[in-house]
């Protein structure tokens, strides 16, 4: 698993594979600063400081221009970790929760 | 001459098969037509062919439609749109598919609306003889039809202007600085007996804050939750009422971050309706009664 971090606030938890870093910062208790998780209003907007990430769907240029991708911006609700990352949110503090995952599959798992 | 509804909102996505999923699973919308990247949709109760477009490509309002009664109501208003100095053009029957020639105006705000009365007729789900009360097969929340949208403005005192003057629009609901300052913050405003079929506050030109789907009553809002829960859509917030508008209310997001509401209640207005008036130090309560408190993003944060 990648170790993401993030600064100011100094956190650092592990993502999944093909798991966004705001997904995987909830999954461990954290809710950084989003709105829509879809990528779509540019709220979670971060600087990607070391590591690569890479965007599974397409992100708008409207809400994220290739020229801010290049200067190191990025979106978190949609940025999957390639490598270790280390993101600066912002001074925005990690607000502490209890997040659900989507619901797990209801049909009953072989050999139950 | 007058203008009916909201007909359509044209959106952009960024992907299409996963806002189909949404619209179409989730919502309930039914697939009327696809072409070029686009996907016309409706729901059941709604007569006219589409009222939502999703476009591929990019996040965001393409242009929305507000459908006037056919006695002459696009001259009257052309020439009330021009002399706001408003810029306008005609449209052609086929510019949207399923729509007839129109009228197609740069508001103030820069938003594109397109004013039309020809448009074909598919009918409701469960028709116009001697009809069931919903059709049986609704998938997911199984949205009856749009209802109003929520756009951003830098000036609103000029876009309640031109809906009033040149639309006929009346407000019913208006935010306000203080009691000391009129400055005008929103505006929520009529053109038949709902508490808004047009709604916009203070921000950026160009932007959709959101647009809303009526349900039936707090009980189909509750549902709706259900449905939103088990497809993993990220709320914004509600189950609440607003107090602007008394309606109930759950924000959330399609999959490319625009904003969706499902709304229900709310009073009804009429001509003689005389407008309420919020003050920003009570925005919090106008717009979330139930708690009082919204986060700042709240108003910002638009597509
Ligand atoms: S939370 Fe809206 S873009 Fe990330
Ligand atoms: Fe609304």
């Amino acid at each position: 698993m990648l170790v993401v971090t993030v600064v100011p606030q100094d956190v650092q938890v592990r993502a999944r594979a093909g798991e966004s870093v705001v997904d995987a910062l909830r999954r461990h208790g954290w809710r950084s600063p989003y709105r829509c998780r879809r990528g779509g209003c540019g709220a979670c907007r971060a600087r990607l400081l070391s590591g690569r990430i890479r965007y599974p769907l397409p992100v708008a240029e409207s809400v994220l221009t290739p020229a801010e991708q290049a200067a190191g911006q990025c979106l978190p609700c949609r940025a999957v970790p390639v490598t270790d990352v280390v993101l600066d949110i912002g001074p925005h503090p990690l607000r502490a929760v209890l997040a659900s995952t989507p619901s797990p599959d209801p049909r009953p798992q072989e050999g139950l | 001459m007058a203008v009916i509804r909201l007909g359509y909102v044209h959106v952009r996505v960024t992907d299409l098969a996963q806002a189909r999923q949404h619209y179409q699973e989730t919502l309930g919308m039914d697939a009327v037509h696809e072409e070029d990247g686009r996907v016309y949709l409706k729901s059941w109760d709604e007569d006219d062919h589409h009222s939502v477009v999703l476009e591929e490509g990019g996040v965001g309002l393409v242009k929305f439609g507000y459908k006037v009664t056919a006695d002459g109501a696009l001259d009257a208003i052309e020439s009330k749109a021009r002399s706001f100095g408003a810029t306008c053009e005609r449209m052609s029957k086929g510019d949207n598919v399923g729509v007839g020639d129109g009228l197609r105006v740069t508001l103030p705000s820069e938003h594109v609306l397109e004013l039309y009365s020809d448009v074909d007729y598919l009918g409701t789900r469960v028709g116009k003889l001697n009809p069931d009360p919903w059709p049986r097969d609704l998938r997911g929340i199984g949205v009856p039809r749009i209802n109003h949208a929520l756009i951003t403005t830098e000036d609103p005192a000029l876009l309640e202007r031109f809906f009033s003057d040149v639309l006929a629009f009346r407000p019913s609901e208006r935010l306000v600085a203080s009691h000391e300052d009129s400055d005008l913050v929103g505006s929520w405003m009529s053109c038949g007996d709902q508490p808004h079929d047009i709604a916009f506050v203070k921000g950026a030109n160009g932007k959709l804050h959101h647009f809303a789907y009526e349900i039936d009553d707090w009980s189909a809002l509750l549902r709706a939750g259900d449905v939103m829960s088990m497809d993993d859509v990220p709320i914004d917030f509600g189950p609440a009422r607003h107090g602007i508008t008394r309606g109930g209310t759950i924000y959330f997001f399609d999959p490319s971050g625009n904003r969706n509401e499902v709304f229900s209640g709310g009073y009804r207005t009429g001509p003689d309706f005389r407008p309420i008036t919020w003050t920003m130090d009570q925005a919090a309560r106008g717009i979330n009664y139930t708690h009082r408190e919204i986060d700042q993003e709240f108003l910002q944060v638009v597509t």
